[in-house]
């Protein structure tokens, strides 16, 4: 078992809304982890899921080996949960705010005594720690919310949006502080930037309407995304002549030919205008694009989300 | 059960609660005072004896009862609503390992606390400005009352805030159930005043139970056991049914 977070099949349903559908990942310990999808994609519905806040409709999954929907309270010691909304009590000072989930774990005083201290410090609240949180700014609060997420420290943090609402700079900076506890502790987090995950994580799933659409790490995504794409082109004649003149050029990365059908692989979907151009004087009788790119995918279901 | 997890919980509760007791405080004195005043002292010459007795003596059991279990019902309600639909507090608790079993319990103890603790200021205030003097014996009886009563009305809370999500609905359960449960069993007139016929129906009301033992406990000394049987059967029922109602409503 070298993973920290193991899902197999799993599936939530809302009346007749499949928000999750038969979902199958795997997480590596110490990675960071990004679940990308545009909003109502059901990433929070797994998150919910992972941290035993609701149960699959079916399908298993396993934090540390361990089975979410039976062994809820062990999982429960070894995660923190920064969930999409803040949830800070705004009757508790900032350092209560974290003393009571350190008692919730039952962690001894002297030794939460000096987590909060550590952690209060590392998220730079310590000269706030007496004010409550409805005096803090958006960024400060999520700062609170993750050093509350952290007090256990947990094996596993789960991020549900860290950033989102907080403005690009606030974002940034809040990055920065992910990013610096990475270490044995595993990241899973959610978000529909693209840019977020592209800065934080490793290894990231894409998913809408519940389903995978696309996993692997930051780079091997961008080259998927950036697009690939198949055309087909029929000649009316001269096949075998064009034929050559494509295969030079740097954009094309295969030809086939078939009878009068020419399938060249570009490595951009837009470098099809060049082509068009070497084709000057064939007989085109018909182009089509056989394969979506992934980044036509993935347009196709952030839409106006893409790139914040 | 990981008491440590309930404890915490009823504690943070209990911080919030001292740190605004002093402005709470005129406020949860404020309606029963107003009553005793008014009808206890304002309509004394209208009124007279009832049951053998003044009618401020008559209501000032009522209305110290009246204000625990309001301040306890409040309390739940209002608790679990906020922190359940506005600050999504009870979520983060439980990301923790305690069980919402352990949560819902936290949160009985801290409504039942709410009870007694206005209760209990309200009958200082009212043992202070009246002439009544109470045998000590006659408030402890008083007490074994009290207890039932605000864990009864907490558990009344706790499900109306666990099931109920909008504010507006909690306010009309409170002004057509909550408050004439309390006003008709007993508070302001003796149960005598019902019709024969309803009279065995109306006792067996754990409100009446709640009203009429209490104030026969406080004024008289008299222990009507069928009565206390009655809240605490009906307080180990409501917390069963509180337990559950808030598992069911937070298992999805
Ligand atoms: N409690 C619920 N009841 C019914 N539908 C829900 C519930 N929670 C989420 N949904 C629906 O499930 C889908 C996935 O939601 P969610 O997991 O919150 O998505 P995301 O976090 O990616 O925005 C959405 O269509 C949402 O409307
Ligand atoms: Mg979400």
């Amino acid at each position: 078992m070298n993973y920290a977070i193991k899902t197999e099949a799993i599936s939530k349903q809302y009346g007749t809304l499949k928000a999750l559908n038969s979902l199958d990942l795997t997480v590596e310990r110490g990675s960071i982890f990004g679940l990308l999808g545009p909003n109502g994609a059901g990433k929070t519905t797994l998150i919910r899921i992972l941290t035993t806040l609701m149960n699959p409709t079916s399908g298993k999954a396993f934090i540390e080996g361990l089975d979410v929907t039976t062994q809820g309270r062990e999982v429960r010691k070894l995660i923190g949960v920064v969930s999409q909304e803040n949830s800070l009590d705004r009757y508790l000072t900032a350092r209560e705010n974290l003393e009571l989930p350190a008692r919730l774990h039952s962690m001894e005083k002297r030794v939460y005594k000096q987590r909060i201290d550590e952690l209060l410090e590392l998220m730079e609240l310590s000269d706030r720690q007496k004010d409550f949180p409805d005096t803090f700014s958006g960024g400060m609060q999520r700062r609170l919310v993750v050093a509350r997420a952290l007090v256990n420290n947990p094996k596993i943090l789960f991020l549900d949006e860290p950033t989102t609402g907080l403005d690009p700079q606030t974002r940034r900076a809040l990055w920065k502080y992910v990013r610096s506890l990475t270490g044995d502790m595993t990241i899973f987090l959610t978000t529909h930037y693209l840019e977020e995950a592209e800065q934080l994580c490793n290894q990231i799933a894409i998913i809408d309407h519940g389903r995978l659409i696309a996993l692997g790490s930051s780079e091997e995504l961008k080259t998927e995304l950036a697009g690939e794409a198949v055309y087909d082109i029929e000649l009316g004649r001269d096949v075998n002549v064009f034929a050559e003149k494509l295969e030079q050029m740097e954009s094309v990365c295969q030809v086939k030919i078939n009878d009068n059908l020419l399938s060249i692989k570009l490595k951009e979907w837009n470098a099809i205008s060049e082509t068009l151009d070497i084709l000057k004087g064939a007989e085109i009788k018909k182009i089509s694009l056989r394969e979506r790119s992934l980044e036509d995918v993935y347009i196709a279901l952030t839409g106006k989300e893409v790139r914040g | 059960m990981n008491v440590k997890g309930t404890v915490a919980i009823w504690y943070r509760d209990m911080l919030v609660l001292k740190r605004s007791i002093w402005s709470e405080m005129i406020a949860v004195i404020a309606t029963p005072l107003t009553f005793y005043l008014a009808f206890g002292v304002g309509m004394r010459r209208y009124i007279g004896l009832v049951d053998g007795i003044s009618y401020s003596l008559f209501i000032a059991p009522g209305l110290i009862t009246m204000t625990a279990v309001l301040a306890a019902y409040n309390e739940s309600v209002w608790s679990l609503w906020f922190h359940r639909r506005v600050q999504f507090t009870i979520e983060s608790y439980r990301v923790t390992p305690v069980t919402v079993s352990e949560i819902v319990i936290a949160k009985i103890f801290s409504g039942f606390s709410h009870g007694l603790i206005k209760g209990l200021m309200v009958a200082i205030t009212i043992f202070i400005i009246t002439p009544f003097k109470f045998e000590p014996l006659n408030l402890l009886l008083y007490i074994l009352f009290l207890i039932p009563g605000s864990a009864i009305f907490t558990c009344i809370g706790v499900i109306g805030g666990t099931m109920l999500d909008k504010p507006e609905t909690i306010g009309r359960v409170e002004a057509v159930f909550i408050m004439p449960l309390i006003f008709m069993s007993g508070l302001f007139f003796p149960l005598s005043s019902y019709p024969a016929n309803v009279i065995p129906i109306i006792s067996w009301l754990p409100t009446t139970a709640l009203f009429e033992g209490s104030r026969q406990a406080l004024v008289h000394g008299n222990f009507i056991f069928p009565f206390v049987l009655n809240l605490y059967i009906t307080a180990i029922i409501l917390f069963t049914a509180a337990v559950l109602t808030f598992r069911r409503r937070l298992t999805e």
